[in-house]
């Protein structure tokens, strides 16, 4: 077709730019807004608030009770309550499931507009991921802290690592559960399916979290299910965590269990912002 | 502003462009035509970084749009068919949040979503969901969203779908006054009104390629007449209405099922010839209405014509 006037991009460069008022936005000011848009978007629905907060005391009560209940298996440590045996386990399995939960939430948010809108603003869109990360951790972190403190008062959770080992075992949890989170989050950016995903966290989540050593001792489940629980990555997570808050003898469980994580998450990461960065379908 | 050299996109087996070029001049309206899935859309998306295209370059406000997105993005709005907007959070909230991520502080943000929100009649629902605003509501914030950062490149995808005539016209006035100052737009529509409206210059996209570019008003004349159409009283009269307005120099096809006579007028003044010749001939006239070309007559001849000289 015709070219209707001279092509001169350093002309209209020029125009342009006389009139761009802003500067963009520094890394720290697009990390701060998009967090801030995940926290507010939390906290906007009441209900969800409640719900949030009263779903990990209801499985606790329901593990503590129901599980507490039945006869100790031959294996069980000698000397040890089950609120004790179980909490380490909680604060793991509660974080799989939430790490599951961002990935579903990323496909969510990907459907919402607005984030066709961000791919036109110049902005780093991994920050967008990055945030998602840090306010869902946050998330389970409160969560997790309030269980811990609801088990101490009201279950009798009372274990020999005290103060010190409990902290201990949250924060590694809390890298644990953060590794999970990217790699769910990769999946939610590569997958963009929100049918796919439940498929996924359907057939995982009940492996990873029972198929472990998680509510029983790995030696007292039958010898097929003993096989996966020991190469599932959740047991170790939990021995370690376990390890800490119990004052039981710690061996390179604690130490492998960080490396692991680290190096998991750096996969995800990058798997993550590279998923994330194509464009949208249309 | 905007210039676009041989662009070509295939995806899924797909091509959805195949060569185009196009070039706007700064504070003008470029108005694109076309049907469902001609690729105004994909155009679009190209042009405002969110896709990347197989071939063909295009630079957009002095920059390529591949190699300087960023920059491309720091001078472009962009309202979708799909209004691109946050409805967890509310109207104020959504465009506080493009402020600063454009690197306003928080208190300019603010200012200048205030004084948007104002501009588009928004501010009584400014602190509400944008959730629970209406269809006409969401697209004004959608618009507002995209002016946010004073853009100097303006992409507005069908903007009227789904608006009624009032929010159009309020519409049209917007654009109208942001390209008087300086704005440059390109509107993406399938309402030959819109585009005669607001557009200084029209291309119409088919399968991917421009098939015609120029002004409407030669688009227009390009593809045909309009016609006035004349309905009779008693259905006799067709006839007879036909022969008076041969007498006076018009062509006329008659319809005598539908008991209307059918004439091309090329101006409006033809009509008075029409009504007075009609008069002469003592037919009595039930009502005329008058047919312009739609956009399906364009691409219709513009079909015909693309088959007849391959390069248009």
């Amino acid at each position: 077709m015709a070219v209707m006037s001279p092509v001169d991009p350093a002309a209209d460069a020029k125009a342009a730019s006389r009139s761009a008022h802003w500067r963009p936005a520094g890394a720290l000011t697009q990390f701060s807004v998009f967090a801030e848009r995940s926290l507010r978007t939390l906290i906007a629905d009441r209900r969800l608030i409640v719900l949030m907060l009263a779903q990990p005391l209801i499985l606790l009560v329901i593990f503590s009770q129901v599980f507490g209940s039945l006869a100790h298996p031959s294996r069980f440590p000698v000397g040890v309550n089950y609120i004790d045996y179980l909490m380490p386990a909680i604060l793991i399995t509660s974080g799989i499931a939430a790490a599951v939960g961002s990935g579903s939430e990323l496909i969510r948010d990907m459907d919402n507009g607005v984030l066709t809108r961000f791919r036109t603003l110049p902005v780093g869109l991994h920050w967008v991921l990055v945030a998602r990360a840090v306010t869902d951790v946050l998330r389970t972190a409160v969560q997790t802290a309030l269980l811990l403190v609801c088990a101490a008062l009201f279950f009798g959770f009372t274990p020999k690592g005290g103060v010190l080992g409990v902290c201990a075992a949250f924060l590694l949890a809390l890298v644990v559960i953060t590794s999970l989170t990217w790699v769910f989050i990769a999946l939610g950016a590569w997958l963009r399916s929100a049918r796919i995903m439940q498929s996924i966290s359907g057939l995982t989540l009940f492996p990873l979290m029972f198929a472990s050593s998680a509510y029983v001792p790995v030696d007292s489940l039958p010898a097929w299910l003993r096989a996966v629980a020991l190469v599932n990555p959740v047991s170790y997570a939990v021995d370690a965590t376990r390890a800490l808050a119990l004052d039981w003898p710690v061996g390179g469980e604690v130490a492998s269990a960080l490396a692991t994580s680290f190096l998991v998450m750096t996969v995800a990461v990058v798997a993550a912002v590279r998923g994330f960065r194509r464009p949208p379908t249309r | 502003m905007i210039h676009t050299a041989e662009l070509t996109k295939s995806y899924d087996g797909v091509e959805a462009l195949r060569g185009v070029s196009l070039d706007v001049e700064q504070g003008t309206v470029l108005g694109l035509l076309g049907h469902n899935g001609a690729g105004k859309t994909t155009l679009v998306n190209i042009l405002s970084t969110l896709l990347p295209p197989s071939g063909g370059s295009a630079t957009v406000a002095g920059h390529d749009v591949v190699r300087e997105s960023r920059e491309v993005r720091g001078r472009i709005g962009l309202t979708g068919q799909f209004a691109s907007v946050d409805e967890k959070l509310s109207g104020l909230d959504n465009l506080v949040l493009i402020g600063r991520l454009l690197g306003a502080s928080r208190r300019q943000a603010r200012v200048r979503a205030e004084e948007l929100l104002s501009a588009f009649d928004l501010s009584k629902a400014a602190h509400r969901q944008c959730r629970t605003y209406s269809g006409g509501m969401r697209r004004r914030l959608d618009l507002a969203a995209s002016l946010v950062g004073r853009p100097q490149v303006l992409f507005l995808d069908e903007p009227s779908t789904g608006l009624d005539p009032a929010s159009r016209i309020s519409l049209w006035e917007t654009v109208e006054a942001l390209v008087a100052d300086g704005t440059t737009v390109l509107l993406t529509t399938q309402y030959l009104e819109e585009a005669e409206r607001l557009a200084d210059s029209v291309a119409v996209l088919s399968e991917g390629t421009v098939v015609a570019a120029g002004t409407p008003t030669e688009l227009k004349a390009r593809v045909g007449e309009r016609t006035a159409h004349l309905s009779v009283t008693r259905r006799e009269d067709v006839s007879r209405a036909a022969t008076a307005l041969r007498r006076a120099g018009l062509s006329a096809v008659e319809n005598p099922g539908e008991g209307t006579v059918s004439v091309p007028v090329v101006a409006f003044a033809d009509l008075a010839h029409v009504v007075r010749a009609v008069d002469e001939g003592g037919v009595a006239v039930a009502g005329l209405t008058l047919s312009e070309p739609s956009l399906d007559d364009v691409y219709l001849s513009l079909a015909r014509k693309s088959t007849a000289m391959p390069a248009v």
